[in-house]
């Protein structure tokens, strides 16, 4: 993390002496009329996964469709892309179009020119891009009324439960438990009945974001910011950690390595698991023949409505050239038509941004038939909450030093309140 | 009397026994240590290989056999990565990096040990310092130059900013300077001159220590993992760190792919230290006995 977060000051420290961010807000051209070629940044072509095949078959089908645009790919690892992303620009090779995590947000619209969409595409073009996507999907790459980003593959948070835990432990996995006074008595059945670990949720660890400690706090009523003053040592802050601090201290909140909470819920020793829908297909296979998989969606503060965030990545336009600027459209715009999120959601496992698909015969609906673990997902959509990502030039070290003190307070010896109140104030003179 | 002398030494070999009951428990007990720190070290090997084996359904099984067998992994992860291209690829950065690091070492530690010219410490000390610098704080200098270059996704542009090993220069160094200086004087009375005194006299006497930092400079090139990252752009031009990478993903890691391409990885380096261990174990010995 100190490693990157230094990469990250050096390449803007370049960066910034080069001068080579400027944002070009032109309008893309009204068609294209020769070839050309752009280039694609995309982190699911850096696994060897569902992922990368499934983003191969799209764009294959894309350059078919559109003879004169091609499109060069570049797979970089999704927890490296925004150096790689920095260190091209430095060297005067920007990307057309990149699929980038919801957390660089502002710092890609303020710092690395990422074009505003309703500018790039001009009203219909905007109309036509985003016309069908849910509205809440739309606002997650927004910045003051300008879409950034374009939402693209994404999840929520969800609560996968093993129901043969709860078969042993006398609960029953048709009523799983909605609250989280409910999470906490369900845990502390499977520790005292079956012997393994009750809950865990994947918001500690080094690769999981803030998404779903920002989903339980948010669902508390609380924020990580009120524009720039940072709230999440808040009266509803506070309270949020406190109920997971209390679930360790009765040892129904487990205390397992944070790096890797899914291989213990994999292997059947966890009850409940609270993470993101895109790892749904894994656990299948991991559960397979040896246990039973279920989802939930994620639990509430009492008759509180849930505030699900999203995880996931979104698509960013940095063409400057007007007829790149049209092709990196028209390849967004493919990505996420109704084809797009049929790929994306039965190939790779992450949340169709276009309900019309979902019953389709002709697109989604066979595999949704399937594979109904998904309606919990798609109920969640209508309280999608987007994840807050956090401002300035510092601003990935002041989302790591909340992150830390949530972890801390949680799972640490330290009293929460103190914990989160100076995590607070010392992340606070990293704000801008 | 007879008695007496016959009962003499008696005494004298129940210490005896005594010694040898010692020693031999010790080498019992240095053996099972010795036993034990094996199993620990081969342990997880063993378990990447088992584990490559098992299904997705197994993986998180704790058996130390895998109860269902299968090469699944194996197909899954030669069909998903270029693996035999990502070895050798790993196999030319690594011993071209390792053979430059040494050639350039070598002449230049000779340098500094053996010679006294201008800003000798100067510069002896500036190298000293490029040794604390990490190569995190260059690599973004270095990509722009290689960009500028135009190598980017290229072995070549994966060596160029290895040629040269500031560890490298000063090991070597300070293995020359506590050469016998009689030796070389020998050498120099017989008619040699340096480059002859490098290469015959102290490269063969320096083997150990040389072969030692062979190993050293080859272990870390393989394992790179920043500098590929940042400069590869295709799976084929990328080393086999990357591509073991590549099987953790934002959808679940596929535990059983990474191990079979962990352990197809490991295979060359395992099959390089069978074959070389003989020629390794001496050096390291005749080092140590130096």
């Amino acid at each position: 993390m100190r490693k990157r977060t230094f990469l990250g000051l050096a390449v803007a420290a370049v960066l910034g002496a080069a001068g080579t961010t400027g944002a070009a807000h032109a309008e893309m051209a009204a068609e294209i009329t020769k070839p050309v070629t752009i280039t694609f940044y995309n982190y699911n072509l850096a696994t060897a996964s569902a992922g990368a095949d499934a983003t191969r078959e799209m764009i294959a089908k894309f350059e078919q469709e559109n003879p004169l645009i091609k499109v060069k790919t570049v797979g970089v690892p999704s927890n490296d892309i925004i150096t790689r992303l920095q260190a091209d620009m430095a060297a005067g090779m920007q990307p057309d179009v990149a699929q980038l995590v919801f957390r660089d947000l502002i710092y890609l619209a303020s710092d690395l020119g990422a074009q505003p969409l309703e500018d790039l595409a001009g009203p219909k073009g905007y109309a036509a891009l985003t016309d069908g996507l849910i509205p809440r999907g739309v606002d997650l790459g927004k910045i003051n009324g300008k879409t950034y980003g374009l939402a693209y593959t994404f999840s929520t948070p969800i609560l996968y439960y093993n129901a043969d835990l709860f078969r042993k432990a006398g609960l029953d996995p048709e009523t799983p438990p909605k609250t989280w006074a409910e999470v906490k008595t369900a845990a502390e059945a499977i520790v005292a009945k079956t012997g393994v670990d009750g809950f865990f949720p994947g918001a500690y660890g080094p690769t999981d974001g803030t998404f779903v400690y920002q989903a339980i706090l948010m669902s508390n009523g609380g924020k990580v910011r009120d524009g720039n003053t940072l709230t999440f040592a808040d009266k509803n802050g506070i309270e949020a950690v406190q109920m997971l601090r209390d679930m360790v201290d009765s040892g129904a909140h487990a205390r397992l390595d944070p790096a890797n909470p899914q291989e213990a819920f994999a292997a059947g020793r966890l009850g409940m698991y609270l993470y993101t829908s895109a790892l749904q297909n894994s656990l299948s296979k991991s559960a397979d023949g040896k246990w039973e998989l279920r989802v939930t969606g994620m639990p509430a503060f009492g008759t509180k409505p849930t505030a699900p965030t999203n995880s996931g990545s979104a698509l960013y336009a940095f063409s400057q050239d007007p007829v790149k600027q049209r092709a990196a459209y028209e390849l967004m715009k493919f990505l996420t038509s109704d084809y797009g999120y049929t790929i994306i959601t039965s190939k790779i496992g992450y949340l169709p941004l276009r309900l019309n698909i979902v019953d389709d015969p002709k697109l989604l609906g066979p595999w949704t038939a399937t594979h109904p673990l998904i309606r919990p997902n798609l109920e969640q959509l209508s309280r999608l909450t987007p994840n807050v990502a956090f401002p300035g030039p510092n601003y990935r070290q002041a989302e790591a030093m909340m992150k830390e003190a949530v972890s801390e307070a949680v799972l640490g010896p330290n009293d929460v309140v103190k914990a989160l109140s100076e995590a607070q104030a010392n992340a606070q003179a990293l704000m801008p | 009397m007879t008695t007496d002398v016959l009962r003499a030494p008696r005494p004298m070999a129940r210490p005896l026994r005594r010694i040898s009951d010692k020693s031999g428990l010790d080498t019992a007990a240095g053996h099972v240590l010795m036993v034990l720190l094996s199993i620990l070290c081969l342990f997880p090997v063993y378990w990447m290989l088992a584990s490559s084996l098992r299904p997705a359904n197994a993986m998180f099984e704790t058996s130390l056999w895998p109860t269902s067998m299968s090469l699944d992994n194996y197909r899954q992860a030669l069909e998903a990565i270029p693996i035999g291209r990502m070895l050798v690829n790993t196999l030319v950065f690594s011993v071209v990096s390792t053979a430059f690091q040494l050639l350039t070492g070598l002449l230049a530690a000779f340098a500094f040990a053996r010679w006294t010219f201008a800003l000798d410490k100067l510069v002896y000390s500036a190298v000293a310092l490029t040794w604390l610098v990490p190569f995190q704080v260059v690599m973004i200098p270095n990509y722009l130059l290689i960009a500028q270059m135009g190598l980017l996704d290229s072995i070549v542009a994966l060596i160029l900013p290895n040629l040269v090993s500031a560890l490298a220069i000063l090991l070597l160094a300070q293995a020359m300077r506590s050469f016998p200086r009689e030796v070389i004087e020998a050498a120099r009375m017989d008619g040699a001159r340096n480059w002859r005194i490098l290469w015959e006299v102290m490269v063969p006497n320096l083997r150990g220590t040389i072969a030692s930092l062979a190993i050293l400079i080859f272990i870390s090139t393989w394992n790179e993992y920043f500098w590929p990252l940042l400069l590869s752009r295709t799976a084929e031009n990328s080393v086999i760190q990357i591509g073991i990478q590549m099987f953790m993903t934002a959808e679940g890691n596929q535990w059983g792919p990474l191990m079979a391409a962990s352990t197809l990885a490991s295979l060359p380096v395992l099959v390089i230290y069978v074959v070389l261990q003989r020629q390794v174990v001496q050096s390291f010995m005749k080092s140590g006995i130096r």
